[in-house]
């Protein structure tokens, strides 16, 4: 059925494996930045300064509103020349990689829908959790992170897993840029070969078995976050006597 | 003035003294110039109609909320815009709030242990002793590793005592600690708090619980529209208001 030798298939598999590592390294590395920049900015949008508030509005519509990989573009194509106009004489010529851009570009664009997320999540708690940790005297910022941020990633939760699942999905756009993906390595091997097929489908499976594990993952921590939160089963009378 | 024999400091300044304290939101003026001092070891309720400044004011005594004018003194912390005064002050000054205001996401005991494990540099061995004996002191000992949403709403504000307890402050403020109890748990939460009365901490309880201010208080204060109108011991504060406007009030709560 085809002329490909066992060798060959081998070798390109291979290759996928390789771009496949290198997807999972930009997806974690550009979640991990998303995260921390959202969760700060999601945080920071909450001060009742205007110049904040119209500032995370800029951020937002741009990030929310122009294509990723323009982003992407702008980052990997401009990115050096913007490097150099800031640092100016002094910095030696920075040159970005595709997976550079990449990880700053879907970093920064997901930041803004995390950061959403979280404010909403922290607009949404009662005010009393504020109140209770501040006439306790505990300071501002071990508030944020024992009593107000694990309550919020609980709220937040199903949105984060849905930015998750997105973002996984944008990350072939950084091939464009150049970097050497799960799913360039794919393209690659479809058009040596001739056999789109078999290519493009083992790469697909590669994204759902990443998909479901995720899914699996979020799961386990939702069961983990929701600690606590269940009512007490209702009791029968008999036993609320006892 | 005569000395009182259990007076242990002569000429002892009030824990709690306020001065002509303001606060507005916008236009509205939620007080309007309250004086009040609370002596060390007094229980004091405070009851009015709803709107008339009394949980703003026992706010703005920890500054969660934070006054426009006048002055506030807290065991001879003067309360100013200086955020190591107000950390100052909350360290001595507990607070238990009508909806309990846990952490949901901690138990019982690691709700009681957060801050004093952050504030007074206890071990978590030292925390969680203090934690327990606090919770015992409400009768909850056995609930201590049970999250909060599996205990009832007296069991919760109980938590929230031995949370506020664990500070070992020296002032203790309620704010309509039963309102949002049902009826059946009101009564092994005053419990508590009568048994807390005992002890000698100084108290200030926003309540309508006008048989628990009868057998605590050794004043009661009547607010309305952001005013003090009126104040005096328990017995005569019901037997004879002065005012009108209390005489209305305790017809209104009383019916």
């Amino acid at each position: 059925m085809t002329n490909l030798s066992l060798a060959d298939l081998a070798g390109y598999l291979r290759q996928l494996g390789e771009g496949a590592l290198i997807t999972l390294e930009l997806f974690f590395a550009s979640f991990a930045l998303a995260f921390v920049l959202g969760v700060l900015i999601g945080v920071a949008t909450l001060s009742r300064s205007r110049l904040v508030r119209a500032a995370w509005r800029v951020y937002a519509s741009i990030f929310m509103g122009v294509p990723s990989l323009l982003v992407i573009f702008l980052i990997f194509y401009g990115g050096s020349a913007m490097l150099a106009a800031v640092l100016g004489e002094f910095g030696a010529r920075i040159d970005i990689s595709p997976f550079g851009a990449g990880v700053a570009a879907l970093g920064i664009v997901y930041s803004a829908y995390v950061a959403e997320l979280v404010r909403g999540a922290i607009e949404n708690l009662p005010k009393g959790q504020f109140e209770g940790a501040r006439a306790l005297a505990i300071p501002p910022f071990i508030m944020w992170g024992r009593v107000i941020l694990p309550q919020v990633m609980r709220l937040a939760l199903p949105g984060l897993v849905n930015v998750w699942s997105f973002m996984l999905k944008e990350t072939p756009l950084v091939s464009l840029a150049g970097l050497q993906d799960l799913v360039a390595a794919a393209k690659i091997a479809a058009g040596a070969t001739k056999e789109p097929f078999i290519f493009f489908v083992a790469t697909a499976l590669v994204f759902i078995a990443f998909s479901a594990a995720s899914l699996w993952l979020a799961n386990r921590l939702e069961e983990r976050l929701d600690r606590g939160q269940r009512r007490a089963p209702v009791r029968s009378p008999a036993q609320a006597e006892a | 003035m005569i000395p009182r024999p259990h007076a242990a400091e002569p000429a002892a300044e009030p824990a709690i003294l306020l001065a002509q304290v303001v606060k507005r939101y916008g236009a509205h003026r939620a007080l309007a110039g309250v004086d009040l001092q609370v002596r060390r070891g007094e229980k004091v309720v405070i009851c009015g109609p709803s709107g008339s400044g009394k949980s703003t004011l026992i706010r703005c005594i920890n500054a969660l909320e934070r006054h426009d004018a006048g002055r506030i003194v807290v065991n001879g912390i003067a309360l100013t815009n200086d955020e190591g005064t107000v950390q100052d002050i909350r360290q001595e000054v507990g607070m238990v709030f009508q909806h309990f205001n846990l952490f949901p996401h901690l138990t019982a005991l690691e709700n009681c242990m957060l801050a004093p494990r952050l504030n007074r540099g206890l071990s978590k061995a030292q925390a969680e002793k203090l934690a327990m004996a606090h919770l015992e002191r409400v009768h909850l000992a056995d609930q201590a590793r049970k999250y909060p949403a599996r205990l009832s709403g007296g069991q919760q504000q109980r938590v929230a005592i031995a949370r506020a307890l664990c500070m070992e402050p020296r002032i203790l403020l309620f704010d309509e600690p039963t309102s949002a109890l049902d009826p059946e748990m009101v009564k092994e939460v005053l419990g508590v708090i009568e048994e807390l009365a005992a002890s000698g901490v100084t108290m200030i309880c926003v309540t309508h619980e006008m048989g628990f201010a009868r057998r605590v208080a050794d004043r009661c204060v009547f607010m309305d529209r952001g005013e003090i109108v009126e104040e005096g011991d328990a017995a005569r504060f019901f037997e004879a208001p002065e005012s009108e406007r209390l005489r209305h009030f305790l017809a209104q709560i009383l019916r």
